[in-house]
């Protein structure tokens, strides 16, 4: 199925019909933002630069909302003409790639045509889009949100997710029911102990089809047509604690991502939290098994995923903590993240005029210990409940954040890491990295304003094509970045990423910018790195590139 | 809630109990006593193609070739290949199917064209095919170790029912299956050339659009003494792609060893429709 003409045509009836001007026709008013970003990269050999045909990649789209009272339609365009480097060929082409029309008031919503859900934390649903990672895994269907009193939320739904400008055969269908149980029980309403409760249950469909086994090719799979996954969660807050719990199961569901296996799912997210003035403290858990659930049981890679399994280390963006980004393995892992945070008061000796933010985190991400049983047609493994496998990755920082001035901030980082490349289909020893920060703001004057970082990176992975390493991070580097401000429209900024003690590549790069209300125009020039990028533990593989960048974007 | 969560959990879900994860990817047939055949050895060439191959047409003319010089000796089915060159162009019919893909995958198939005679996968046949015929004469004429003789006819109700007797003519060890495919012929729809043009309505011959008898048939129910006769009735085959035109559809039979899937003889025919009301 693919997105049409005639969709094209509904929704633009839709709005159309409502009113077609920009704002006040009908009492309703229309809003939209428009983003168009294009790339020209040439060939470069040193740093893996592949030649790309097309003088000019593009990525463009448009998000129109038309507004009246409880009702609202919108509708997207998108154009990958051709897409930019790092997003998958098959996005290429136009056309409209979202429509909807809503209903939404205090008790009831109603929407018909894509949308977005997230039941939970997202371990049994979550459909959401990341224009960054190239994701949209939009539904396109029904749903509805009913609140038949304060404290209950009751969700349902039904549809085909998107894959890219299509829809996936499978048949996404779930319900969700959260209560707020001091809303909804009277004597717990001024119970100083906060609770909601929630629980979710996501179904599948998908046609049977011949899959053989690989053990036996006589043998074909006997397939679930309907794989469903529930989960259960509780928040309770309690003066200055926070607790939050979710856990998920799902059924037996073969699929390409875990070899065809028939063993059940599950996946646990814990958080616990204290935190009063001047000083907070979290510890998180997380235990996946077999969790990746997808609509259609034969795509790999990130798309029609159902589900979503939070990552449960530090998100960071600073780039040589992302040199080597985590990827949240939803097949299985165990998980522990504690954070400490601590400000030294203002006026004290070590916490200065203005005070000092002290941050220490921790993670720890191991594989499951399984115990493998048989191939694609069995249960695959067994795996004892939380106990710890092949360590994935290890992560100690310490942040320091100190104000010396009204126009100088300071920020210092260190880190230290071990990433196993078995989470990226590599075969390689731990990388052990530490990392140095300096990350400096310094408001000049009323009208500039210049922001330094400064960034080492120490790794004991090594590139050498002659060894079969092909891993181009490897090495040691050096990150340098500047910018200045100018006013509130302009910037120009600065930067280099120099690999070197057996690492290679240097990647500088410039850009400027200029914004002028919700309007914002960036032209950079320069070189990137290949890598991953990770949003909240979802990646996506960046190619090398050489050339120029920019972007549009505005609002109205 | 939480019991309502579970309960649709378990009430909503497939649950494949342990030890049926899988299951023979065939199906069973009643078997009796066939007639008398007249033995004719014909050559099964099983031949992998796509939209998007510019050297298949070249396969095709050679293929049809060999059909004004084998005649009804040679038995031919072409299948769409699972990805790539085989995947339709946008708005075009998707004549992949799900058991063609499986035996795709199964025989490893990686480039286009690639053809196997009788399934011979020592020797796959490729680009424009030109070496095929002396395979295909030489496959015609060795003695058959199995005569197979198929039927095919559409009932008022619509189904098809196929009747296929077997007769050994020698005695053959080990077991064999019989499979029947339903083949089309004269779709149209956009193919690649070799001079890299594209012709919109390029005729399709001999496509397979599903194999009746699941992917690797029913087991031939016999003890493989030379002289013995099976026949095997299928009496209620309903098409399951209303796109299809049985009156440009022939039934396609061939008679396999079980374990190496090579093919000991082949038979087709034409399907006999009920009269239109």
């Amino acid at each position: 199925m693919h997105l049409s003409k005639k969709a094209l045509t509904m929704a633009l009836c839709a709005v159309a019909a409502l009113g077609a001007s920009a704002q006040g026709i009908m009492g309703g008013h229309v809003t939209g933002n428009v983003q168009l970003e294009g790339q020209m990269s040439r060939e470069d050999t040193a740093i893996g630069a592949a030649d790309v045909p097309e003088r000019m990649l593009m990525n463009a789209r448009a998000d129109i909302l038309y507004t009246n009272g409880d009702f609202s339609a919108g509708l997207r365009f998108e154009a990958y003409q051709n897409p930019m480097l790092g997003f998958d060929a098959q996005y290429k082409g136009q056309g409209l790639a979202n429509y909807f029309v809503a209903y939404r008031t205090k008790r009831l919503s109603v929407t018909a045509g894509n949308f977005y859900e997230q039941f939970g934390s997202g371990l049994i649903l979550r459909a959401y889009e990341d224009r960054y990672l190239g994701l949209d895994n939009s539904l396109l269907g029904l749903n509805i949100q009913f609140r038949p009193v304060d404290g209950l939320t009751i969700k349902a739904l039904a549809g085909k997710q998107r894959i890219y400008w299509g829809y996936g055969e499978g048949l996404v269908r779930g319900a969700d029911a959260e209560a707020d149980l001091n809303a909804l029980i009277r004597p717990l309403s001024d119970s100083p102990l906060h609770l909601t409760v929630g629980a979710g249950f996501v179904s599948k469909y998908e046609a049977d089809e011949t899959i053989l086994s690989p053990a036996d090719p006589e043998q074909r799979l006997n397939l679930p047509l309907n794989v469903g996954a529930a989960a259960f969660r509780l928040n309770a807050d309690y003066g200055n604690w926070t607790l939050q719990g979710e856990y998920a199961r799902k059924g037996q569901d073969p699929t390409v991502m875990n070899g065809y296996i028939y063993r059940p799912g599950e996946a646990m997210t814990l958080n616990m939290a204290y935190a009063v003035s001047g000083f907070s403290a979290s510890l998180q858990a997380k235990h996946v098994d077999n969790m990746a659930f997808k609509s259609s049981r034969n795509q790999s890679g990130e798309m029609l995923y159902i589900n979503y399994v939070p990552a449960i280390n530090k998100q960071h963006s600073y780039a040589s903590l992302t040199m080597y980004p985590y990827a949240t393995q939803d097949i299985g892992e165990n998980g522990l993240q504690a954070e400490v945070t601590y400000r030294l008061k203002k006026g004290s000796k070590l916490g200065g005029k203005y005070g000092t933010d002290l941050r220490l985190n921790g993670s720890y991400i191991m594989g499951l210990d399984t115990t493998v049983v048989g191939g694609a047609g069995t249960d695959g493994y067994t795996a004892p409940w939380f106990r710890p496998g092949e360590k994935y990755f290890t992560e100690v920082s310490l942040e320091v954040e100190r104000k010396f001035n009204k126009a100088l901030r300071l920020t210092a980082t260190y880190a230290y890491q071990e990433f196993n490349p078995v989470v990226e289909g590599h075969t390689s020893d731990l990388y052990h990295n530490h990392m140095l920060i300096g990350d400096l703001h310094w408001r000049v004057s009323k009208r500039h304003s210049l922001h330094f970082k400064a960034e080492w990176l120490g790794s004991d992975s090594r590139y050498d094509p002659a060894e079969g390493h092909t891993d181009r991070r490897a090495g040691d580097w050096l990150m340098g970045f500047v910018e200045w401000s100018i006013g509130t429209h302009w910037f120009v900024s600065a930067s280099d990423q120099y690999a070197y003690n057996d690492g290679v590549g240097n990647y500088p790069a410039v850009s400027v910018g200029y914004t002028a209300g919700a309007t914002r125009f960036q032209l950079g020039y320069g070189k990137q790195r290949e890598g991953l990028l990770c949003v909240g533990g979802v990646c996506r593989q960046v190619p090398a590139s050489n050339g120029l960048t920019f972007s549009l974007t505005t609002s109205f | 809630m939480v019991l309502a969560a579970a309960a649709m959990l378990f009430a909503a879900c497939d649950k494949i109990a342990e030890g049926e994860y899988t299951t023979f990817a065939g199906i069973s047939a009643t078997w009796s006593e066939g007639p008398a055949l007249q033995a004719t050895q014909r050559a099964y060439v099983e031949k992998y193609t796509g939209p998007s191959c510019i050297n298949c047409p070249l396969a095709d003319v050679t293929i049809e070739n060999a059909h004004e010089s084998l005649g009804e000796s040679l038995v031919a089915v072409s299948i769409n290949h699972w990805e790539g060159m085989g995947m339709p162009f946008a708005g075009q019919p998707d004549m992949r199917t799900d058991d063609g893909t499986a035996w795709d995958k199964y025989f490893g198939v990686s480039s286009l064209p690639s053809a196997y005679i009788n399934r011979n996968t020592e020797k796959r046949y490729r680009s424009s095919m030109e070496d095929i015929l002396a395979g295909l004469q030489s496959a015609v004429g060795e003695q058959p170790s199995v005569a197979l003789e198929v039927s095919a006819e559409q009932g008022a109700g619509g189904g098809i029912a196929v009747v296929a007797d077997i007769q050994f003519e020698k005695a053959v060890a080990g077991q064999l299956t019989l499979t029947l495919a339903l083949i089309e012929d004269s779709l149209r729809y956009k193919q690649l050339t070799p001079d890299n043009g594209v012709v919109d309505d390029y005729v399709h011959n001999h496509m397979l659009r599903d194999v009746m008898t699941d992917l690797w048939g029913a087991d031939v129910d016999a003890e493989g003494r030379a002289g013995e006769r099976r026949r095997a009735v299928f009496s209620e085959y309903n098409v399951k792609n209303a796109d299809i035109k049985l009156e440009n559809c022939h039934v396609v039979a061939f008679v396999s060893e079980r374990g190496s899937k090579r093919v000991l003889n082949s038979a087709q025919c034409t399907i006999t429709l009920a009269a239109a009301e």
